[in-house]
């Protein structure tokens, strides 16, 4: 007799799901820390971490996601600048003082591959950014394409690509990460 | 107290460019931004479109002249236009999408139908809606502006009878040979969009005249030694083109030798003068503002995998009220350039500027806050009075091969100050 406790997980197994969760939970808790250095370890040496920019087409005119003009053109040099700026300098004065952020990663789809170390997961971001003291904040919401690859035991971001929801950005720059 | 005096009294007594003068409140008022839509952006020539944009007939995109949409088309015909997008019989948008190719639009609201080249095509039920004959096609032709282009930057204005494109650029037009002229261009992709809380004035101010802030805004250039010192704002050429418009230029003479791609020499020089070519040569960065509010920019070369790079700009401040704008940042490229230099050029445009801009984050930062300022003050008593005398007793240089007013060095506030006198004499209605 068969019972909805036997039917398969997806292709992707509950314990490579279950990592690539914590993962991603662990990241966003370092950003969120500002633990710039940490999170700049996770990345991998052949990084590519683009954010496209959106458009209001109508149905039937072509893709609303225009992958030529871009937010973050991106790789791990210069990430590598970008956390230098944050952290050896006094004068990254976008984000010092520095904005407070919460991000929320959810709803993660799990498929194999690429390649036989790799694990492709979609999530749902929710990056929270609150400056000043008006009580006011930005959200910046969009859907995060990660490649993550098991490298010397360890999970690291292999490829981000991110789809903001918003043709015009309502926060004043992207000086956070995303 | 204040409310009383008459405002063109008020303009005309504290914004005093030649003095170096400009008074804060200017910034931000409600009163001088209602000016500004109807005395600037509703007469001056304004940056609509590039015109790789518009390759296909048909092919149209939506931009902003002040606060108000327009379509950019080209019209079946082959001719550029640019109309007011709004339906002639209760002002509907009639299209609410960036770009699209249509050989006609059809407002949503009551079918009201325009050829992409302006004229009124009819409407539902027509002879029943309006016996016998329908509507009188030439009434109902699309409200158009004039247009215009120069080295493929297209531009439009609402004055009928407006001055020539080219004498509105005047002498900035020898510059901007060098920065969109000098090849074939291309934009690449759509425009990035963002919202800032600033006044559209202090982003095209800065770009026209403001070298000086790197030293201190982008210092993390120098800390980080992507560059030599912390001086590099200053080696080059600062210009007060007249008109409002200004730039400046950094240049290498430590470092002689082109910086641009070698390919693309042959197209250079068959566009460009002798002087413009050599001074293309020395240029290690170049920015400036076409008034009101377009913006172009060289950023600073930076090497990347060996290889020396920059990647140009093309940018606009669009109002969007007496301290909100939105920014239009696109890249622009040669079009017939090496790979490498597209490709490289278009990541060092992300990196440096653009929403996520290693530069432009900073600026951001001190446009909102100049503009809280601004807003907070309005209910001063006093006047409070901003320094702009940078530069004021310099002489220019009598032997530089372009027009305009070039001084040495690019520590200068002239620029912001020809910026501020054409602003002050439109708002005024002052022939000059």
């Amino acid at each position: 007799m068969s019972s909805i406790w036997v039917l398969p997980a997806q292709e992707v197994s509950p314990a490579a799901r279950l990592a690539a969760e914590d993962f991603l939970i662990a990241e966003a808790a370092l950003l969120d820390d500002r633990r710039f250095d940490e999170w700049l370890q996770l990345l991998a040496d052949d990084l590519e971490y683009i954010v496209p920019t959106r458009t209001i087409r109508r149905r039937g005119n072509g893709s609303d996601i225009d992958w030529e003009s871009r937010h973050f053109d991106d790789n791990k040099a210069s990430m590598a600048l970008r956390v230098r700026r944050l952290t050896e300098t006094d004068v990254a004065w976008a984000e010092d003082p520095p904005s407070f952020t919460r991000r929320v990663v959810a709803n993660f789809r799990y498929t194999p591959g690429p390649t036989d170390l790799e694990l492709t997961v979609k999530t749902n971001l929710l990056l929270f950014r609150s400056r000043g003291t008006k009580g006011d904040n930005d959200l910046i919401a969009g859907e995060r394409t990660d490649v993550l690859r098991l490298v010397n035991g360890a999970l690291k971001i292999a490829k981000r690509h991110v789809v903001l929801d918003q043709a015009t950005l309502g926060t004043k720059n992207l000086g956070v990460f995303l | 107290m204040k409310q009383a005096v008459d405002l063109d009294e008020r303009l005309r007594a504290t914004v005093r460019p030649e003095e170096g003068a400009i008074p804060l409140f200017v910034y931000s008022d409600p009163d001088v931004y209602r000016l500004e839509l109807e005395r600037v952006f509703g007469r001056v020539w304004l940056f609509v479109a590039h015109e790789s944009e518009l390759q296909e007939e048909g092919a149209f995109v939506v931009r902003q002249m002040g606060e108000q949409s327009v379509i950019v088309a080209r019209g079946d015909d082959g001719q550029i236009r640019v109309f007011l997008n709004a339906c002639r019989h209760r002002g509907m948008r009639l299209t609410c999408e960036d770009r699209g190719v249509a050989s006609m639009w059809r407002c949503p609201y009551h079918g009201f139908t325009f050829a992409n080249y302006g004229n009124f095509m009819g409407t539902p039920f027509e002879r029943a809606a309006y016996p016998p004959d329908g509507l009188d096609r030439e009434r109902l032709r699309l409200i158009e502006a004039r247009c215009d282009s120069y080295a493929g930057l297209i531009f439009a204005t609402w004055q009928q009878e407006p001055e020539p494109l080219a004498d509105f650029l005047g002498d900035l037009r020898w510059y901007l040979d060098i920065f969109a002229g000098r090849a074939e261009m291309e934009l690449v992709g759509e425009a990035q969009r963002w919202v800032i809380p600033s006044s559209w004035k202090l982003p095209s101010e800065n770009f026209a005249s403001d070298a000086y802030h790197t030293a201190t805004a982008h210092a993390f250039l120098a800390r980080l030694g992507l560059v030599r010192g912390v001086d590099f704002g200053r080696d080059g050429y600062h210009v007060d083109a007249g008109g409002g418009h200004g730039l400046g230029m950094g240049v290498h003479d430590d470092r002689p030798g082109s910086w641009f791609p070698g390919d693309l020499e042959p197209e250079y020089s068959s566009r460009l003068s002798v002087d413009q070519l050599a001074l293309l040569h020395r240029v290690k960065n170049f920015h400036g503002n076409v008034f009101p509010n377009l913006s172009f920019l060289i950023p600073n070369f930076i090497p990347v995998d060996g290889r020396l790079v920059t990647g140009m700009m093309l940018r606009l401040w669009q109002p969007m009220g007496p301290d909100k704008l939105q920014a239009w940042s696109w890249f622009l490229v040669e079009k017939n350039a090496p790979e490498w230099w597209k490709q490289l050029g278009r990541r060092m445009y992300v990196q440096t500027f653009t929403s996520s801009g290693m530069f432009d984050q900073d600026d951001t930062e001190n446009w909102e806050a100049q503009t809280e300022v601004a807003t907070a003050a309005l209910t001063r008593a006093d006047e409070v009075m901003l320094d702009y005398t940078m530069g004021l007793d310099a002489a220019p240089l009598a032997d530089f091969p372009g027009p305009g007013t070039v001084y040495d060095g690019k520590f200068s506030e002239a620029a912001a100050r020809t910026f501020y006198r054409t602003w002050l004499d439109l708002l005024l209605e002052e022939q000059r």
